[in-house]
């Protein structure tokens, strides 16, 4: 990449928009505007830059149907939403799944809806961090904001995640790199540690690196846990990793003012699943009897946080709620998304603002092939070579204003930027819609 | 732009390293993941078009474990599981050493291989697969190829009406 001119030919600039990415929620974006386009993001990182400047070429701007052919055709919202209502009121076991990258305000419809057809709600949770929704459910969650880890924390832990990658500002916004109000000089006043098998793009950036062995994050966590409570440790390399180190890193962890432990997906998408979850759960509160630690894990999609809690304080249960008897259900493993597709139960799948077609392992994604597909979406993506009928929505965030829920449960109002395309509808609306079609429908059949 | 077409990637390999026996397989262990560059193009929503194939079927390697295999930057592999095989780009990982492990960022090819089981846990098991990679002949499809070449959703009416 080579340097590039400063963008000087804007209309206006927008302050103060919310990224819509990660689940960092940044909240200090600059959009500069012309014609009603975003240009140019200032503070953005590559990946929040990247979604705002969309691709126009893949934009989902008129709904569409599958014609005989088994080609998208253009339809008029009408037919598309009839159909597609027709679908969801006409079925035994629906399944809505996405969520995470839509404002709560849509949400709310969509719980109605879900209620009123007896389907099965869930969210991007259920493939990312499920086991930590329900590990914090079998142990506890001390949990902190982000201000408090900027302000106080002089020891980082980053394990099973890259916030190089995947949370490119989450480094220099809230946790390592900001001057706080006890930690006056920023990076220095703070210790960085990574445990990951990976020497990753955050570990080349780390004070401290632990390369535990593949599948051995349950195994390292134990040994720190034994040393915290005075075991001696029997083996000399547990994990990988040499049983000083782990003395060393231990003594190193107690004598912090205020340490935060931030995990990812390598913990739950292993074997152990939410086990790996509990223990490193179980650490932070062993820990506390010697010093204040914290944790939090590092939620992917800017609202996947806001799904839970919308959920959990709504019907009590975080995601996966199954309604098809009249009330609320949640029983991990059989009202959830990927486990209702591997069992072939669902004979409608709605989705917005989601994209299994590219997130979801393909022996899951074959009952999608058998069954009708309705997209709620505002890119053509694998998804979209799925579907049967496609909703374009808008973009949260920079056409519609939205509230959100940051990583840290802190709930944002999005902005908006510019307006949306003539021909989409927010996808409030369109949720809306569906569900007063589908009322009407039920009310007809009576 | 903010972006570039693909991940810049140096070009360290030596095909005569003296340690490196050549093999036509190698085990290793298969990591699915995000990946910026991934997530850049995914979310830009440029999925299909070449640039998505460049960054997200591509399985990034140890170059000593390329060495072996013979293969370079950008050129074709056939990676398999016990779930599927798929053939992608392979290329040398920026966070080498890390023999006997590839890292395919998350998306439909890596897809393919990814194990569905859940173990009644929710979610699938994306990360610390048994896989096979051996060099292939083949074009790395791209994602409305691959989608429909996977699943077959809209070809197979086709095929009964002939």
């Amino acid at each position: 990449m080579g340097y590039e001119e400063p963008v000087t030919d804007y209309d206006k600039i927008v302050e103060n928009c919310t990224c819509a990415f990660c689940g960092s929620n940044c909240d200090d974006l600059d959009c500069l505007v012309k014609d009603n386009h975003v240009v140019a993001v200032r503070h953005a990182c590559r990946l929040g830059a990247s979604k705002i400047m969309e691709d126009e070429d893949q934009r989902l701007k008129v709904p569409m149907m599958r014609n005989e052919n088994g080609e998208l055709v253009e339809v008029e919202w009408e037919t598309a939403l009839d159909a597609a209502a027709e679908l969801i009121a006409n079925s035994v076991r629906p399944l809505f799944y996405g969520w995470s990258e839509t404002s709560i305000e849509a949400m709310k419809p969509g719980l109605e809806l879900t209620e009123l057809v007896g389907a099965v709600i869930d969210n991007q949770a259920t493939i990312c961090h499920g086991p930590t929704v329900q590990a914090v459910q079998n142990v506890g969650y001390p949990l902190m904001t982000l201000g408090e880890v900027k302000n106080r924390a002089d020891m980082v832990v980053y394990t099973g995640s890259n916030p190089m990658n995947a949370h490119p500002r989450h480094l220099s916004r809230y946790t390592t790199f900001p001057k706080g109000w006890f930690r006056k000089r920023g990076r220095y006043d703070r210790t960085l540690v990574t445990w990951d098998p990976k020497y990753s793009d955050t570990a080349k950036l780390s004070d401290i690196w632990i390369p535990f062995e593949e599948n051995g994050d349950y195994e390292f966590v134990n040994a720190i846990r034994a040393v915290l409570k005075g075991k001696k440790l029997k083996k000399d390399v547990i994990a990988g990793i040499p049983t000083e180190d782990i003395y060393e890193l231990t003594e190193k962890m107690k004598n912090t003012q205020f340490g935060a432990l931030f995990f990812g997906l390598g913990l739950t998408h292993t074997l152990s699943k939410q086990r790996n979850i509990d223990i490193a759960i179980q650490l932070v509160q062993d820990l506390n009897k010697y010093t204040k630690w914290v944790l939090l894990p590092m939620r992917g999609h800017f609202n996947v946080n806001g799904f839970n809690i919308f959920m959990s304080y709504e019907m009590g249960f975080p995601y996966g709620v199954d309604f098809c008897r009249g009330y609320p259900r949640y029983m991990i493993g059989e009202t959830t998304t990927i486990d209702l597709l591997n069992r072939k139960e669902a004979d409608v799948f709605l989705v917005i603002a989601a994209d299994p077609g590219a997130h979801f392992p393909s022996g899951a994604n074959m009952h999608l092939v058998d069954i009708p597909v309705i997209q709620i979406d505002i890119h053509w993506g694998p998804t979209t070579e799925l579907a049967d009928i496609v909703l374009p929505g808008t973009f949260i965030g920079v056409e519609t204003a939205g509230t959100s829920y940051r990583m840290d449960s802190v709930p944002l109002n999005m902005k908006k930027a510019i307006d949306p395309p003539e021909t989409c509808r927010e996808d409030e609306w369109i949720v809306t819609e569906l569900l007063n079609r589908v009322k009407k429908i039920k009310e007809a059949s009576k | 732009m903010t972006y570039i077409d693909k991940p810049s990637i140096s070009n360290v390999i030596k095909f005569d390293e003296l340690n490196v026996a050549k093999v036509d397989q190698l085990k290793v262990m298969l990591n699915t993941g995000t990946d910026i560059y991934q997530g850049a193009c995914k979310k830009r929503g440029s999925t299909l078009k070449d640039e998505y194939r460049k960054v997200a079927g591509v399985a990034y390697m140890d170059p000593k474990d390329m060495a072996k295999l013979g293969v370079g930057n950008w050129d074709s592999v056939l990676v398999k599981s016990d779930w599927g095989a798929v053939v992608v780009y392979s290329a040398h990982s920026r966070d080498a050493p890390h023999e006997g492990m590839i890292f395919i960022p998350k998306g439909p090819w890596a897809n393919v291989i990814v194990s569905n089981e859940t173990y009644c846990c929710s979610d699938p098991t994306y990360k610390g697969i048994e896989a096979t990679v051996e060099k292939s002949d083949k074009e790395v499809l791209l994602m409305a190829d691959l989608m429909k070449e996977v699943y077959q959703k809209y070809t197979k009416k086709v095929k009964e009406v002939d």
